[in-house]
């Protein structure tokens, strides 16, 4: 039995542990970085990122000031039993978090037609669900996002475009994005479905855990020559300049019409997010 | 993590080889500024990432009337900070900051750089090319922070010297700080270089040969439905 105390319990630790550190995968991709980065600034930067990480995990401090708006994602088992809600569990876990969080965290949910700013809102958290079948517990993602990438996402409807047009695109995307969204960044790409669909598929691929290829060769070979395209543009480090431009490029697709959409996600360095498993017997494990 | 690589808490840390600089700064300081120069910065600065903040700063400049702060050659930042008011003292305490994106501030910047005489901007990501003119002609550089360098930065704070307009939400007032050893670097110069531009300017040179690459790799990659491995 997996109770409502405990997923707020997960939910508000998610929330908090996004903020006070950075995803292990992501320290191992930024001290690649600075092993073959050639720019002085970029070197210094890198070095500034991982120390930034290390202090905040060390003094249980806030990576960046932008705590985002709180975005979970969970997948619930079609066996698991559930005592009490779900979702309502998820929102009062973000809510008595934002309440005990040491240090307190700044308002950066703003209703998107008066600009009023708090740390609530209609449909905050947002949480998305999908199912998995036969299995019985329940697994949750945590991402918040935060302006500095989040301002730079795009979603383009082609016709029948060409391969060439789907990765001129990406790349179209990540150089209007230039030096604002502090790079090195990840990009998620979602290629075909619907609307909402290529969206929540850039999403999920951002999430995709960096040195993880995708299954299909000719997929995986895409995602490579996107990251070398996506250094080779040059903004480096925070958009100073240099190569790591680009953690990872991870690209999904689905099937679509004659009308598909192509969704380009990022997410910036510190590249916010973790998540947990629930067991049926009400045991966590803590996945990133 | 290498044990002893990052600085004990509490303790400044000032990247190697950067320049310390003392504020306030003449104007010959500000020019000898370079593109790329890491610097520590010590003395006071102000900051604010509001919109309406700076709306309601650049009509003070243009109608000539003053700031609660007088930020005649002195530094303004997009940096945003946590002001805390919990223990009812006449000033509240910073207990963290950051910088915001500076170019969402691109429309009322060259009105504060030229209205109020300031000698340094910064926060994250640049400024346009309206504003680098600004800068020139007004002898102000801008400068970049680290985004996501939180745990860096906050230790550079001293003190809350100043909080003003204290009707908006702590990141929105305008807070002047005095700091020590605050690490940043120069990214647009007195001098209009802005190393934002040359970059966009050198990516978008690089564009057609990047996507030519893109595509002699795509032809020599494996077909689209071959098995997964």
């Amino acid at each position: 039995m997996i109770t409502a105390e405990l997923i707020q319990h997960v939910a508000g630790s998610l929330y908090e542990r996004a903020l006070k550190g950075i995803p292990a995968d992501t320290h191992r991709a930024l001290q690649a970085a600075l092993g073959h980065e050639s720019s002085g600034t970029g070197r210094r930067t890198l070095m500034m990122m991982l120390d930034s990480a290390d202090a905040a995990e060390r003094e249980g401090a806030l990576v960046c000031t932008d705590v985002g708006i709180p975005v979970y994602s969970v997948k619930v088992g079609t066996r698991a039993r559930l005592e009490g809600p779900l979702r309502a569990a998820i929102a009062q876990g973000y809510e008595a978090l934002v309440r005990r969080i040491d240090p307190p965290i700044l308002k950066m949910v703003t209703h998107p037609l008066t600009h009023e700013r708090g740390h609530t809102g209609r449909d905050i958290p947002i949480v998305s669900f999908d199912m998995v079948d036969g299995d019985d517990g329940l697994e949750i993602v945590c991402a918040p996002k935060a302006m500095g990438s989040g301002r730079w996402e795009e979603l383009k409807t082609f016709v029948y475009p060409t391969l060439e047009q789907i990765e001129s695109y990406v790349l179209e995307v990540v150089a209007r994005a230039g030096s604002q969204p502090c790079p090195p960044i990840v990009v998620g790409v979602g290629i075909g479905g619907s609307f909402d669909h290529a969206a929540r598929l850039a999403k999920q691929q951002v999430l995709r855990p960096l040195g993880q290829a995708h299954p299909e060769p000719a997929i995986a070979a895409m995602e490579q020559r996107l990251l070398g395209a996506v250094n080779a543009l040059g903004f480096g480090p925070m958009g100073l300049g240099g190569q790591a431009g680009a953690m990872g490029v991870h690209v999904d697709y689905a099937g679509s019409h004659g009308f598909m959409p192509v969704a380009v996600a990022l997410n910036c360095w510190i590249n916010r997010r973790t998540g947990a498993r629930i067991d049926a017997d009400g045991h966590v494990e803590w996945t990133g | 993590m290498t044990p002893g690589a990052t600085p004990v808490a509490g303790v400044p840390a000032v990247p190697a080889g950067a320049t310390p600089l003392r504020l306030p700064l003449s104007a010959p300081d500000v020019r000898a500024l370079v593109v790329g120069d890491t610097v520590a910065l010590s003395g006071e600065i102000t900051i604010s990432i509001g919109l309406p903040t700076h709306r309601r700063m650049a009509e003070h400049a243009a109608a000539g009337r003053p700031l609660p702060v007088d930020l005649r050659g002195g530094a303004f930042f997009h940096l945003s900070a946590y002001l805390d008011e919990a223990d009812g003292a006449a000033l509240p305490r910073a207990l963290y900051m950051n910088p915001s994106t500076s170019t969402r501030y691109n429309e009322w910047m060259p009105t504060l750089v030229r209205g109020l005489g300031l000698r340094l901007v910064g926060g994250k990501g640049g400024l346009d090319a309206a504003s680098a003119q600004a800068l020139r002609e007004a002898g102000c550089a801008y400068l970049s922070f680290l985004g996501g360098g939180c745990p860096l930065l906050s230790r550079a704070i001293e003190a809350v010297v100043a909080s003003h307009w204290t009707e908006y939400i702590s990141q929105f007032r305008l807070t002047t700080l005095r700091v020590r050893d605050l690490p940043a670097t120069v990214a647009i110069d007195a001098h209009g270089r802005s190393l934002y531009a040359d970059l966009h300017d050198a990516a978008a040179q690089r564009l057609p040969q990047v996507l030519q690459e893109l595509r002699a790799r795509r032809e020599a990659a494996p077909r689209f439905g071959a098995p997964p491995t």
